[in-house]
């Protein structure tokens, strides 16, 4: 920890003697961000009542601007998990500009693959305090990847597209020789390779309208995922997912309408796996590796609402659900309601009071799923 | 799968031919900075207002929305002077 500790404080240092020079700005431009939250949670899981309050995270983010076209970003997550501090370093990259239409990045990115952890995972852009299903851990979706990308921006007759090419490390499969009950699922944070292929990904971003209101896209991503010299040496994995956004002022409902919403899908070539029975013997079996998730998010803020208090209030409801392979030993049908009532104290920091409602079946413990959760959270951008 | 990818496709690329025009490209072309702000900076997260930084750190942010929020380089241009002019 104290490693981490010590460039950080070093890094705040050397950033206040730049910002002190303000009148005579230097050629290096360097900025601290990043966010962090604190939660108050209630969970009643099949009856059983459990309470907490979370220490959330804090994630904070450096940005040094070089000249006018080279920049560095990266951010780390610092969160405590089960009585443990956890270290992330969520991203960590360099980007120049090439032209009008094109930056290249290479490191450790937040990939475009829909929008939702690129865009809109940050605990002050998250109009929930969760994330939908079929996200971040056991999720479905990669969120990051370490390898290189082109992307930029470009108008054709009024209407706005965005590309995002890249190349990454990519996933790995899971074949169970450890963990045999996780058999067939991808794990996607791989900062060395486990083989020689690399995954190739992009997305399509395609803005109709010319007030920039709604976008729609569409994501892929390619890869070999099992070990080299490994049976699973061939396997691919294809993953796609839709985006969808649409967030406008609209006069006659007094306020801003926000929809979000993004579906994944992730299949995997079918490989044997090995399944261990209590009493030794071992046992072959496969199945169709076929994952998929969706949510859609609606938010109304009144922001031309008379009272102070109205404006700065925000309703979210999100419908989320989340289907992994029958026949893993992961199986699972998850849906997943959540409502949701926002303050905003400022424009990156709100109090967030959720109700979420969890059901189905499979997951880790297998069963019945049936969980009810009041969040409280204070979200907050730095 | 891949039927939904071929209309999807075919979905895209008409859109694109019906919302073709040359005074709609006129009309993005001629969007002041504060129109533009207005309408881009709330599409992920609430708008910040032009006090919320001072030059420098506008030019900071200005790089990463541009890039994090693909915006286009003549938007991001145009945003981000007009952010600066009324800070
Ligand atoms: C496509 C989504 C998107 C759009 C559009 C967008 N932002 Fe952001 N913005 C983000 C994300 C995501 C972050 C958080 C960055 C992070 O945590 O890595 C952010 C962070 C910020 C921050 C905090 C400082 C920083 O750079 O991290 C400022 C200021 C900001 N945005 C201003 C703007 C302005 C001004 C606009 C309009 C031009 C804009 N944003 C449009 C996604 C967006």
């Amino acid at each position: 920890m104290k490693k981490i500790i010590l460039p950080l404080l070093i890094i705040v240092f050397v950033g206040n003697l730049y910002a002190q020079q303000d009148s005579k700005p230097s050629k290096t431009q360097f900025m601290i961000r990043g966010y962090g939250s604190a939660s108050f949670t209630l969970l009643n899981d099949e009856g059983e009542k459990e309470s907490s309050f979370n220490t959330g995270n804090f994630a904070p983010i450096f940005l040094f601007k070089l000249s006018d076209k080279l920049m560095f970003e990266t951010e780390m997550e610092f969160a405590y998990e089960n009585g443990e501090l956890e270290t992330v370093l969520e991203y960590a990259n360099v980007m120049y500009t090439l032209n009008d239409y094109m930056t290249i990045r290479a490191g450790k990115f937040l990939l475009p693959y829909g929008t939702f952890m690129e865009r809109l995972h940050p605990s002050w852009i998250n109009k929930l305090s969760s994330t939908p299903l079929g996200f971040g851990h056991d999720g479905i979706a990669p969120s990051s990847g370490v390898g290189v990308e082109l992307r930029g921006a470009f108008n054709v007759s009024g209407s706005k597209f965005n590309y995002s090419l890249y190349s990454t490390n990519g996933p790995t499969l899971n074949d169970g020789s450890d963990e045999p009950e996780e058999a067939g699922i991808l794990h996607f944070n791989n900062f060395e390779d486990n083989n020689n292929n690399k995954s190739f990904g992009g997305r399509i971003g395609f803005l109709p309208f010319t007030d920039s209101s709604t976008e729609v896209g569409f994501s892929f991503l390619n890869a070999k995922v099992g070990d080299t010299d490994s049976t699973y040496e061939d396997i691919t994995a294809s993953l796609i997912a839709y985006d969808f956004s649409f967030i406008k002022k609209i006069n006659p409902l007094g306020g801003i309408i926000d929809i979000k919403a993004q579906y994944n899908k992730s299949i995997v070539d079918d490989a044997s796996y090995i399944e261990v029975h209590d009493d030794g013997d071992e046992e072959e079996y496969t199945f169709a590796n076929t994952s998929d998730s969706f949510y859609a998010q609606l938010s109304y803020r009144p922001t031309m609402s008379e009272s102070k208090f109205f404006k700065n209030l925000e309703f979210v409801g999100r419908v989320s659900e989340l289907n992994t392979p029958e026949g893993a030993e992961w199986e699972s049908n998850i849906n997943q309601k959540t409502f949701g009532l926002n303050y905003w104290l400022s424009w990156r920091s709100a109090i967030k009071v959720n109700y979420q409602i969890t059901d189905g079946e499979g997951g880790h413990g297998g069963g019945l799923i049936d969980k009810k959760l009041f969040t409280i959270q204070w979200a907050f951008g730095l | 799968m891949k039927t939904i990818t071929a209309i999807a496709i075919i979905g895209l690329i008409g859109l694109a031919s019906v919302s073709c025009s040359p005074e709609r490209a006129a009309l993005v072309e001629g969007k002041p900075g504060v129109q533009l702000w207005g309408e881009n900076c709330m599409r992920c997260h609430n708008t910040p207002s032009p006090a919320d930084f001072n030059d420098t750190e506008w030019s900071t942010v200005e790089m990463h929305m541009r890039v994090r929020a693909n915006l286009t380089a003549k938007e991001s241009e145009k945003i981000f002077e007009f952010l600066r002019s009324a800070n």
